[in-house]
């Protein structure tokens, strides 16, 4: 807080025991406000906002924050923390604490008030986005989307060349001209990232092997958006989300197989606001039926630990299908990190995190996928295995840079199928 | 011949439903109350809304004296203090004085609803100024002000832009004498923050509290709206000390949540005072013999499991005269009080 300066009494000379006081000691306050509560509305200013209200509701109980990934980092997170900031009259437009959140829902599974930062941060980042105050590396992450369709800032043309670049088989809708049992929306970073691409290959290989009846969009498709919705980018949210529903209503499919749990959570929850209400299916809830019917070759030995992706588990409720995938795999050993499941600890993804890595390292001691990684390690396994998108480029980095490299391997469930297939 | 009337002493609302429930069971009752109208404190201190439901109080307890007013079976004595009794369970004979005049009431068995008193902030210690400073005032003058839709700060006339309440003040305190918890003040600084909210609606008001006490449904009658839908500021930590400031009271205290140190400017402070035995209830125990326990209130003998007998067979004691209560608590003792006494009067009647 600013020093109000009518405040100090500066004295020409003053002389305390004999001893004459000069510069700053020469100084006195009037009694002062230290430290003052929200007079300028800066909770108001959330609370008002359609879907901010529950920010308000805090009652400083703190549960919150030993499940907060962003606190368990040195973060100084975690909505009672965002809450008493508020009340303290911090603004968080301007403020980190605007851009920190990852979205991951660990704070709202365990609160008693429902403080909903799901809905509370996409409300208050909007705003920020049409106030352009957003950090440099996630606006430009917006424009490239928007320019592009996808995030990487990959020529929307290419959308579809991992098909021939691995050899795969994956006709589009156009090609096929008839009806299919699966439209497979298979993402922007399962398209165009290295490691995603091979993720896509091996899911492609398992889907023919089972004789599914599926169909891409190919270059037709764009980014879910998902992640940018929650980052504020709202705008773009609904021209993507308008452009997908009116090309998935083009053809004719009894419903869509994806491979990115934020797709899942868009298409499942926010499309139908656009007229959207289509079947969707997560990959391995579609695929852990089927694993009988699967002609594994090889045995893996593996001991394998699976992270639970936030958008699959927490938010969509699925955490057996991809346990069930890997039960199946012949040989692997599949065991459990403390953080799992309902409690799984978030790779720092979500939310616009995927693209905030420069910005948050000022915010943090260590990344949260360095983190998930030092636990990953601690089991004693030699495979991570993930089936999200965003983790397998996210926890390389991380088993990299955390001096892990040979001893974790990080796996999409569909390669380690596609590795057990020989 | 026993006698099978039974005294009410106190016509608050505790001695209002003892009177109304022991009327319907078809015995005969007489009140008797010092003041010349029946309602007690909540009539006495004007309250403005009743917790948790913020009904009207003047509506409630108006609801609770037209079944005793004008009943045949209750006899209202006015004006009447307590001063003696002597007797036993079915022959007690109670001195009072009416208008300057001894009268001697013969009754059955006696139950006292004498109630409490607002704990006075200048008894023990000035720490927070009450008697120094104009714009600090206690839950009760805060009550008056929202009954009389005048919520304005007492130095100069004009509507607050900030208020805080200072919760605990006289509970839970050993150094006053004073350890338990009054139970009601942080419902009752809720409500009235929901009022003041409701009434100035641009000021902001801030509760500083140690733990917040809204058991039960008071949590998501009173707690929850107050926070969600008046946003009503919570801060954990107590003040400590208020100092003049220009025109202004500046508030001291410790953000616990922050651990760091709170100077906040306001212009009025509202102390959530507790309650603490009225003098009628001391004089009744006196009077009667009855236990008291270290902080004065009438010491009921059956624990948890009988809140109404005392030490001496047939009488009995309901609400905050045994100790802090709220409006629940009170009307449910009155109730238990009704039918254990008259149950003592009958039993005894058919013994002699």
């Amino acid at each position: 807080m600013p020093v109000d300066k009518s405040q100090i009494k500066e004295f020409e000379k003053i002389v305390v025991d004999g001893i004459e006081l000069t510069a700053d000691w020469n100084r006195m306050f009037d009694q002062r406000t230290l430290f003052d509560y929200d007079s300028t509305g800066c909770m108001d200013k959330i609370t008002d906002l359609e879907g901010g209200e529950s920010m308000g509701w805090c009652y400083q109980c703190g549960q919150c924050l030993p499940v907060c990934p962003v606190d368990a980092v040195g973060g100084q997170y975690g909505p009672m923390r965002i809450a008493k900031k508020l009340q303290q009259g911090i603004d968080l437009f301007g403020d980190p604490d605007m851009w920190k959140c990852t979205s991951c829902m660990n704070c709202l599974r365990v609160c008693p008030k429902e403080v909903n930062m799901i809905k509370i941060m996409p409300a208050a980042r909007a705003v920020a986005v049409l106030e352009s105050n957003v950090p440099k590396e996630l606006q430009d992450v917006f424009e490239k989307t928007f320019e592009y369709g996808n995030p990487l800032g990959e020529s929307p043309r290419k959308r579809a060349d991992w098909v021939a670049e691995t050899g795969s088989t994956a006709p589009t809708m156009k090609e096929l001209a008839r009806p299919v049992d699966a439209l497979w929306f298979v993402g922007s970073y399962p398209s165009y990232h290295k490691r995603g691409k091979d993720a896509s290959r091996a899911l492609a290989k398992v889907l023919n092997l089972l004789g599914i009846d599926f169909g891409i969009l190919g270059t037709e498709e764009k980014d879910d958006c998902d992640s940018m919705r929650l980052a504020g980018e709202t705008g773009l949210f609904e021209e993507f989300a308008e452009y997908n529903i009116k090309t998935f209503k083009k053809y004719k499919f009894n419903k869509i197989l994806l491979t990115d749990p934020h797709a899942l959570n868009a298409f499942r929850k926010e499309y139908p606001k656009y007229g959207g209400n289509f079947e969707v299916v997560h990959y391995s809830t579609f695929l852990a039926p089927l694993m009988s019917q699967l002609n594994f070759t090889k045995e893996l030995n593996y001991k394998v630990t699976f992270h639970d992706p936030c958008y699959l588990g927490r938010h969509n409720g699925e955490f057996e299908a991809p346990r069930n995938c890997l039960k199946a795999i012949p040989g692997i050993d599949l065991i459990e990190m403390g953080r799992c499941r309902e409690q799984s600890f978030c790779c720092g993804g979500g939310g616009g995190g995927m693209w905030l890595d420069g910005f948050m390292s000022d915010h943090i001691n260590e990344r949260l996928s360095e983190n998930r990684v030092r636990e990953a390690v601690e089991t004693g396994a030699d495979v991570l295995a993930v089936c999200c998108p965003y983790e397998v480029s996210r926890f390389e980095d991380a088993v990299k840079s955390t001096g892990n490299e040979g001893k974790l391997l990080v796996k999409d469930i569909a390669e380690l199928m596609e590795e057990a297939l020989g | 011949m026993a006698n099978n009337k039974i005294l009410v002493i106190g016509a608050g609302p505790g001695g209002l439903e003892a009177a109304r429930g022991i009327a319907d069971l078809g015995y005969q009752v007489i009140i008797a109350e010092k003041r010349d109208r029946l309602g007690g404190t909540p009539d006495e201190s004007s309250y403005a809304a009743l917790t948790p439901d913020l009904r009207s109080a003047e509506e409630a307890i108006q609801d609770m004296i037209a079944p005793v007013e004008n009943n045949p079976d209750v006899e209202i004595m006015f004006n009447t203090l307590v001063t003696g009794a002597e007797g036993e369970l079915g022959n007690f004979k109670v001195k009072a004085m009416q208008l300057g005049k001894e009268v001697v009431i013969e009754a059955g068995a006696v139950i006292v609803c004498t109630g409490f008193q607002h704990f006075d902030p200048g008894r023990e210690t000035q720490k927070y100024g009450y008697y120094e400073h104009d714009d600090v005032i206690t839950l009760v003058d805060c009550e008056k002000m929202l009954k009389a839709h005048n919520f304005v700060r007492p130095s100069n006339g004009e509507k607050p832009k900030r208020v805080c309440f200072i919760q605990c003040v006289g509970s839970r305190d050993r150094q006053i004498g004073n350890e338990y918890c009054s139970k009601v003040c942080c419902g009752v600084a809720s409500k009235e923050a929901i009022e003041i909210r409701q009434q100035v609606p641009d000021c902001k008001v801030y509760i500083f509290y140690i733990d917040m006490r809204m058991y039960g449904y008071w949590e998501n009658e009173i707690y929850w709206p107050a926070q969600e839908k008046y946003k009503v500021n919570y801060v954990k930590g107590i003040a400590t000390e208020i100092v003049k400031k220009g025109d202004k009271l500046l508030v001291k205290g410790e953000d616990t949540t922050l651990r760091r140190p709170m100077e906040v400017e306001m212009d009025m402070v509202i102390l959530s005072v507790g309650m603490e035995p009225s003098s009628g209830t001391k004089d009744m125990a006196r009077i009667f013999g009855l236990n008291q326990n270290k902080y004065g209130f009438i010491e009921t003998t059956g624990g948890p499991m009988n809140t109404v007998a005392t030490n001496v067979p047939g009488v009995f004691a309901a609400g905050a005269c045994t100790g802090p209560a709220d409006l629940e608590d009170t009307i449910s003792s009155a109730g238990s009080a009704a039918m254990k006494a008259i149950a003592a009067v009958r039993k005894n009647a058919l013994v002699s």
